[in-house]
């Protein structure tokens, strides 16, 4: 195809030149208190996002109260002393304020977009649920039934998710990644005052926070602001985290959930891979090239091969997952047309992998994709929240403000070769689990 | 902490100056265009609606019009389906096809460098589509799958039976991705021919934000739109009247059954429009301070989430609520829901919940201006509103100027108990409520 040829001349350029153009000024600095501060200033609008990264997640929820880091994020929102019964998020919304919070494994993060003047106010609010919050409200015990509705929405009543949670059970042997973030049910109904005010003793200090503020700001401005208000909330001692055993696997689990609920049948693979945060050079790059490749969109090798070309499934991909302390997470999947069984699905995509195991990826195929992946690091630029997160997800696992900027660089350093690697050893079927869902027994 | 102090001071005073303004552009009698430059962000986000929403399928062609929008990068001109996908990818533009009752939404961002290219192949697709066979049997066979998909999902089952039973025998009433029966009835010649005919320049609303010039803009846009018919689609029928009130249940096993409940809007040329909208924000809008939230959610911890929608379809204003609970809460949570409505409608707001209102609604404005993406998205949704330029920067004062009485004077027009649709998807416990009263909001 001449076009889609004359196109590429220009996308060698570009993948040269888009690291220099994606990277953002960004200023850092730490508050007396050991907060850390991330300051991206941009001018587009008059206002600003402010996140707050707290490292703490549901992988340090105690034994027997999974749910809890998720519990804890809502009450977040309860009250202080000063702003009792949910004021925060009136108090907010009162100054044109958007606010939320999201817990993941590994951390939970609070977020306000707010006008420009307002991001003092903002900060004194952070500041006052930082310190100050009241949980001896009865409101607690009705946050609990939120979040056990909560529960139902996401998991309870959706089969893919419910068997994406045993999966996942299945996946780590010791380590509480295996644990749902929403928690157990059985596990919820145990959470209560006690747990959440230890938890909140333990870990929301300034000095396991971080600040990231995107928007019409200067740094100097965000550095006085935020040590006349964050900057004042005293460090306290954090309770160290848990650092638990990994054992290798030595087989792979295979799981097949049948739900009539399930109106639609549905493969899916977890593999244990390296991290981020803690992959040798390179490697975790090479994950993620790998999965553009494999299963990034409708141009990747899964869905050409399982749904264009051999009419086998309706839908196919690949996701990694790196950013994490400990494992990072590979995934695949494929969706059978009706009549198609998911082991010949299963059969396909391993034939793909097998494909990229044993054959260095073409030139001109890893080139595009590079470009896609490098020009999403200028579209983040437009987006004050998609910005914040990037910096505050890869500062909360210990990475680095340069290991951000420099990732369109090291992306474009990954060789067919270490694409190859990442399919032949990463994707090691002992780190699996395969994942059957269907409506009736296959 | 001495921070505090400085926190219960509420800032009331208005929002700082607000910075947008887009130019409207002249590209032919047909079209309308508005335009916002800023080079920030080396990138461009393009935002069309064409006059080709579901409301166009014919009776017993359900899905139609989302079928030609799903098939927008399925080919075009000298491209193969595989080729197209892959010079959009290898240019690292990203595009997104969303049909919704009255429009097809089509947008895609592009890095400013290759802003010529993406647009050649955006026209390319809008002005030479294919509609090969293969493809067609792909993308009728993904969407077949996902009506199966939503079949197990009660808030998509609940929506839609609500549409049904609000529009009755108009377009309006079936779902904007059809049915299997209609699905399967489509033809690659129907499909064609739909596109011919609503894929038109008349009555198509374009919007632009980013790094990019007048005259390159002007010049580009001029070439993909130009050569499409200057044809309007015929106007779909009028909506006379809407359902009865009336409880309907749709029986699902699921622990967490979802009801939507609703009735008669306003048009959005309706006078009392604005007036309505704020309305419904104090009693059920998005954010965590309404009535609603308040006492579902907060109070009594009944579910993760309610809200009501104020919204309207070209020819059609409504109301929709939404709350999801376990099973033996709904009765419950459906009267909470009554009462705050009922009473909301008898008495309307406070001054004081106005005043928040008012302050929200004006302070946060500018959030949704605060990216490319966003900015041509809202300014989109405006111009699909059929709102004049002068909107983006009146907008705030005309909500400023709302009084007391204005919007009692909406909430009580609007929310007649008598008229109110309630759809249950779920099993219930014990025998379902009687019929619901009303809603309220305006």
């Amino acid at each position: 195809m001449p076009p889609a040829r004359a196109a590429l001349a220009g996308l060698v350029a570009l993948a040269v030149l888009a690291p220099a153009r994606a990277a953002e000024p960004v200023s850092q600095f730490t508050l007396a208190n050991g907060m850390q501060v991330v300051v991206i200033p941009d001018h587009r609008a008059p206002v600003v996002t402010q996140m707050i990264w707290y490292k703490v997640g549901a992988m340090d929820d105690p034994p027997g109260h999974s749910g809890l880091a998720h519990f804890f994020e809502h009450m977040m929102f309860r009250g202080t002393r000063a702003e009792p019964d949910g004021a925060f998020s009136r108090i907010l919304a009162r100054n044109g304020g958007e606010d939320n919070a999201f817990t993941t494994e590994d951390y939970t993060a609070f977020y306000e977009q707010i006008a420009r003047d307002r991001l003092k106010l903002a900060m004194q609010l952070e500041a006052d649920r930082m310190a100050h919050l009241d949980l001896s409200d009865p409101g607690v015990r009705t946050e609990r039934d939120v979040v056990l509705e909560e529960r139902r929405m996401r998991i309870d009543n959706n089969p893919q998710a419910l068997a994406n949670e045993q999966a996942a059970a299945a996946l780590y042997l010791s380590h509480p990644y295996g644990r749902p973030v929403i928690g157990w049910p059985e596990e919820v109904h145990r959470l209560d005052r006690a747990e959440a005010q230890a938890f909140y003793d333990h870990h929301y200090a300034p000095n396991n926070a971080i600040l990231v503020v995107v928007g019409d700001v200067t740094p100097g401005e965000v550095k006085a602001d935020a040590a006349a208000s964050l900057g004042e909330v005293p460090a306290r001692s954090l309770e160290p985290r848990v650092v638990y055993a990994e054992p290798a696997r030595l087989g792979e689990t295979r799981l097949a959930i049948v739900r009539p609920d399930a109106r639609v049948a549905n493969f899916s693979r977890f593999y244990r891979v390296q991290s981020y945060a803690r992959a040798r050079p390179g490697e975790a790059e090479a994950l993620d090239v790998l999965a553009a490749l494999l299963g990034g969109d409708s141009n990747a090798r899964l869905y050409r091969k399982l749904v264009v070309e051999q009419n086998l499934a309706t839908d196919a991909g690949a996701a990694y997952d790196g950013d994490a302390r400990d494992s990072g997470e590979f995934s695949v999947y494929a969706v059978p047309r009706p009549g198609v069984s998911l082991q010949a699905v299963e059969r396909a995509v391993d034939a793909v992998i097998a494909e990229f195991a044993a054959t260095p990826v073409s030139a001109e195929d890893l080139a595009h994709v590079k470009t896609q992946m490098i020009a999403t690091t200028v579209y983040r630029r437009d987006n004050q929240l998609s910005l914040a997160t990037a910096y505050g997800q890869a500062l909360v696992i210990g990475r680095s403000v340069a290991d951000v900027q420099d990732w369109p660089r090291r992306i474009e350093a990954v060789t067919a070769q270490a694409v190859r690697a990442a399919a032949a050893n990463a994707l090691d079927r002992k780190e699996a689990v395969t994942l059957y869902l269907s409506p009736s027994p296959t | 902490m001495r921070i505090l102090a400085a926190i219960v001071v509420f800032l009331f005073c208005a929002a700082p100056a607000f910075a947008s303004a887009p130019k409207a552009l002249d590209i032919g009698p047909g079209e309308q265009v508005w335009f916002e430059e800023d080079h920030t962000v080396p990138m461009v986000a393009v935002t069309v609606a064409l006059p080709a929403g579901s409301v166009y399928d014919p009776a017993n062609k359900a899905g139609l019009a989302a079928f030609a929008a799903y098939m927008f990068n399925e080919g075009a001109g000298e491209y193969s389906s595989v080729a197209y996908q892959a010079a959009v990818a290898n240019l690292g533009m990203q595009l997104s096809m969303s049909p919704d009752r009255d429009y097809l939404v089509l947008s895609f961002t592009t890095l400013s460098s290759h802003a010529k290219e993406a647009f050649r192949l955006f026209a390319l697709a809008l002005q030479k589509p294919h509609f090969d066979a293969d493809a067609v049997a792909r993308v009728r066979a993904q969407m077949l799958q996902s009506l199966q998909q939503d079949a197990q999902e009660p808030a998509t089952i609940a929506l839609n039976r609500f549409y049904q039973a609000f529009f009755g025998d108009h377009p309006y009433a079936h779902p904007v991705n059809g049915d299997a029966a209609g699905l399967n009835a489509i033809s690659a010649a129907d499909l064609k021919a739909f596109a011919a005919t609503h894929w038109v320049r008349n009555g198509a609303k374009l919007t632009v934000s980013g790094d990019i010039d007048t005259a390159m803009l002007t010049a580009l846009l001029k070439s993909t739109f130009d050569p499409l018919p200057a044809t309007a689609p015929p106007p779909p029928p009028p909506v006379t009247h809407t359902g009865p009130p009336g409880l309907i249940v749709v029986a699902m096993d699921v622990p967490q059954p979802t009801a939507i409940f609703g009735l008669p809007g306003m048009l959005r040329s309706d006078k009392d429009y604005l007036a309505g909208y704020v309305a419904n924000h104090i009693v059920g809008g998005g954010d965590f301070s309404s009535r609603l939230t308040h006492e579902v959610r907060e109070k009594r911890g009944l579910t993760y989430g309610v809200s009501q929608v104020f919204g309207d379809f070209r020819l059609a204003g409504y109301v929709i609520g939404q709350v999801a609970t376990r099973r033996d809460s709904m009765s419950r949570s459906l009267e909470v829901i009554r009462n705050v409505l009922a009473e909301y409608a008898a008495h309307g707001p406070t001054e004081a919940e106005l005043r928040d209102a008012k302050t929200y609604l004006t302070g946060s404005y500018p959030l949704a201006f605060s990216s490319n993406v966003g900015v041509a998205a809202q300014l989109n949704a405006f111009q699909r509103a059929g709102l004049d330029i002068d909107y983006v920067t009146s907008r705030n004062s005309r909500i400023n100027a709302l009084t007391l009485a204005d919007v009692r004077r909406a909430a009580a027009r609007i929310f007649d108990p008598k008229r109110e649709i309630v759809v249950v998807a779920g099993t219930l416990p014990s025998p379902a409520p009687q019929k619901s009263r009303k809603p309220t909001k305006a």
